[in-house]
């Protein structure tokens, strides 16, 4: 109570005005968003968020034709790249490095050839062969941020930003709430969530909850833990749900960009707290890569991410397990 | 079909019952064992029904090649056989010529209501598997018959037009239903309206009753047989229940043109094991609701269309959510505009429900499986439908009496 009072306090002392709540939602990159922030005023309108949107579809969205990141797919070397695409592809790029390759946004040809992508699934896995041949086309060592360009070394490289694009939508949806001054507020798109600051009139903490994994195709409503969280943010990645069944092998939609091949390990589910969103984003994906002992080795070296992260035993049932900086963000440990 | 003479009819399948007569073993012989993988198929009745069907197995070459095709009427023969499935079946005019054909391994049955009895045990009898459409029978003795037709040839398939049985949406609800997502469910309602006469095209006056024999009380169980049934079919499987107790009302209360299967019904069902009351409804004076199917429990409701399903968690189920102020999670279950979460049944769009229970229909001949809708419960059903309409046209509460349990 004591720990609540004081915070309040500031809030109440830096504020010339009481804050309001508003709320702000809506339709955008296939899924829906929400906007909570407190201010004196509506100093956000929707017209401002949904101007942000259109500019970063405009620039990322694959499922728009002749937006900048369809026009880099289809050139030979490349293309002069806007905020949004050098931002987004410089992040990929460094986590590309930092996972040693586990995240790589040119994994794109083999998302389509598996059924995943954008494009109707085909009717089988494909071939080794076709694998082959795919993967020269992937490796975002063959991608680089020259200038104000982003360019390629081989001309069939296609680039998708869908893992992360929508991490990176939340945060600039967060600075453009920064920009007008507001300190307490909560963004969140597709499931990725960033929040700053406290709610008014309580002071209480923003609480997010972490949707339990249900392995059937239906979603039961429940929470699997709940997190109190003062700045930063948070995005969960999975393998459940989004798989397609080609013959007796269940193929989950993560593909590894190494051998062609969908991953196969024990994770379910990664939730990742991080500064950013993006960031968040970007690990939550590699995780998932990396199977559990890998991943929990490369937590303990990068202690900017804390984690959560369910999977599966090998006698089937669910398991979960936590770094120790996220256990403390825990509602009910 | 419904022209040729009930009695003329009666004689005939007298004859052939004298098959019953043989031992068990002996009939068998006589059966057309499927040997190679796709089954030879005849359809008996091309009308909407068989014509639709058709168009399925269109979908399912390597299942089914039609070889046969049945229909009294020469312009509904013709119509079918523009089909592509159908294009190089055999025509008959006359069911029992199609029977004969020993190439026939299996038949489509989708006659009007009041020959699927008879023909159904023709089928049987002739050693052919039988996909047999809703509602099974005509009335109860005849449900009665054919199960036991059914379990002296335990080497054939029946299997039961009620295609939800099949569709992987009324399965996923099945599962929800016995996993709890509803919690304790006291009320059903369900309707199937329409606004229109219910009328096909006529070609010529003395083909009305033939055509048209859905609004003829001779021929048709009306909107309870034809629409109803489904649904009712459903909550027997979805609960493994059946009605104990069913009211129900109706008239002719919009097109009065001579029909005599009433154009707005209404039934109530009590299943007292379950503690629910099912409210059934059909008219053809009103379109707005359509098709209409909603499960109502503690936890939840479940509202169904034909090939979409929502699920709306009661308040109570939605109180975790209230805590938070966002969730994280993979795949981000994306609420509709109404508070409802969509059922989904996996990657594959869905496909008619007559697909997969021809799918199945196929597999259960070959591995010599009892379908899901079988004749057992096909019999159950068709009780359900028979004493709504009882209590529809006579003013009666019918009670569920234990013969109808076919245990």
């Amino acid at each position: 109570m004591v720990s609540g009072l004081l915070p309040l306090l500031l809030l109440w002392l830096v504020s010339p005005a009481p804050l309001r709540a508003f709320h702000l939602s809506g339709y955008a990159q296939g899924t829906t968003y929400a906007i909570t922030y407190y201010a004196p005023d509506s100093t956000v309108t929707k017209e401002q968020v949904t101007r942000q949107l259109t500019e970063i579809d405009a620039s990322l969205s694959l499922y728009q034709p002749g937006s900048l990141i369809n026009q880099f797919n289809q050139s030979r070397r490349g293309v002069v790249a806007d905020r949004h695409l050098k931002v987004v592809s410089g992040a990929a790029l460094q986590v590309y490095q930092a996972t040693g390759g586990l995240f790589d946004t040119t994994v794109e040809p083999l998302v389509q050839a598996w059924g995943f992508g954008t494009q109707p699934a085909p009717p089988a896995a494909p071939a080794p062969a076709t694998i082959r041949v795919l993967l020269a086309r992937v490796g975002s060592d063959k991608l680089h941020l020259r200038g104000d360009s982003l360019v390629k070394d081989v001309p069939g490289v296609h680039l998708d930003l869908n893992g992360i694009a929508q991490g990176y939508t939340v945060d600039v949806l967060a600075t453009l709430l920064e920009r007008h001054r507001i300190r307490n507020y909560l963004v969140e798109l597709g499931g990725e969530i960033r929040v700053r600051g406290r709610k008014w009139p309580g002071g209480e903490r923003w609480r997010i909850g972490i949707e339990r994994p249900d392995t059937s195709a239906f979603e039961a409503p429940a929470l699997q833990q709940i997190i109190c969280l003062a700045a930063g943010a948070v995005t969960t990645s999975g393998n459940y749900r989004k798989f397609r069944q080609v013959g007796a092998l269940k193929n989950a939609h993560l593909i590894n960009p190494k051998t062609g091949y969908p991953f196969q390990n024990e994770m379910i589910s990664a939730t990742v707290v991080a500064r950013d969103a993006l960031t968040a984003d970007a690990y939550d994906n590699a995780l998932m890569g990396m199977g559990l002992t890998r991943a929990l080795l490369f937590l303990r070296q990068h202690s900017e991410l804390q984690a959560y992260l369910i999977y599966q035993r090998p006698d089937g049932t669910a398991a979960d397990t936590a770094t120790p900086g996220f256990q403390r963000l825990l509602l009910n440990p | 079909m419904t022209n040729f003479a009930r009695r003329d009819f009666l004689q005939k399948t007298g004859l052939l019952t004298g098959g019953l007569l043989l031992p068990n073993g002996l009939v068998e012989v006589f059966a057309t064992a499927p040997t190679a993988d796709k089954i030879k198929i005849g359809v008996i009745g091309c009308g909407d029904r068989g014509k639709g069907l058709l168009k399925i197995l269109q979908e399912l070459p390597d299942k089914f090649e039609v070889v046969a095709l049945c229909d009294e009427l020469p312009f509904r023969l013709r119509d079918a056989q523009k089909i592509e499935s159908a294009s190089k079946a055999k025509a008959y005019a006359d069911y029992r010529a199609l029977l004969d054909a020993r190439a026939v391994e299996a038949v489509i049955i989708a006659v009007p209501l009041h020959l699927h009895f008879a023909v159904a045990k023709a089928a049987l009898l002739a050693g052919k598997q039988v996909f047999l459409e809703k509602t099974m029978t005509y009335d109860i003795p005849q449900a009665q018959e054919l199960v036991r037709l059914v379990q002296q040839h335990p080497n054939q398939t029946l299997q039961v037009g009620h295609q939800y049985r099949y569709s992987p949406l009324y399965y996923r609800v099945k599962e929800m239903i016995a996993q709890g997502y509803l919690g304790k469910v006291t009320q059903i309602d369900c309707r199937w309206d329409r606004n229109g006469s219910w009328r096909r095209p006529v070609p010529e006056p003395g083909l009305e009753r033939q055509i048209n024999w859905r609004m003829y009380r001779e021929y048709s169980g009306g909107l309870a047989a034809e629409l109803l049934s489904h649904q009712m079919d459903f909550i027997n499987w979805a609960f493994d229940t059946h009605a104990d107790e069913i009211m129900g009302t109706g008239g002719i209360d919009y097109y009065k043109d001579g029909r005599e299967t009433y154009d707005n019904v209404q039934v109530m069902v009590r299943y007292a094991r379950e503690g629910m009351i099912g409210n059934f409804g059909a008219t053809c004076a009103n379109a707005r609701d359509g098709y209409l199917f909603k499960l109502k429990g503690t936890k939840g409701t479940i509202s169904l269309l034909i090939d979409e399903g929502i699920y709306y968690p009661e308040k109570e189920t939605l109180k975790q959510y209230g805590t938070v102020d966002g969730v994280t999670g993979a795949t981000k279950i994306t609420w509709n505009k109404e508070g409802g979460i969509p059922i989904t049944t996996g990657a594959e769009p869905l496909k008619d429900g007559s697909w997969y229970a021809l799918s199945d229909f196929y597999r259960a001949i070959k591995e010599n499986k009892i379908p899901d809708s079988n004749v057992l419960t096909g019999a159950r059903t068709a009780c359900t439908v028979h004493l709504a309409n009882q209590a529809i046209y006579n003013h009666t509460i019918e009670k569920w009496r234990p013969e109808y349990n076919f245990t």
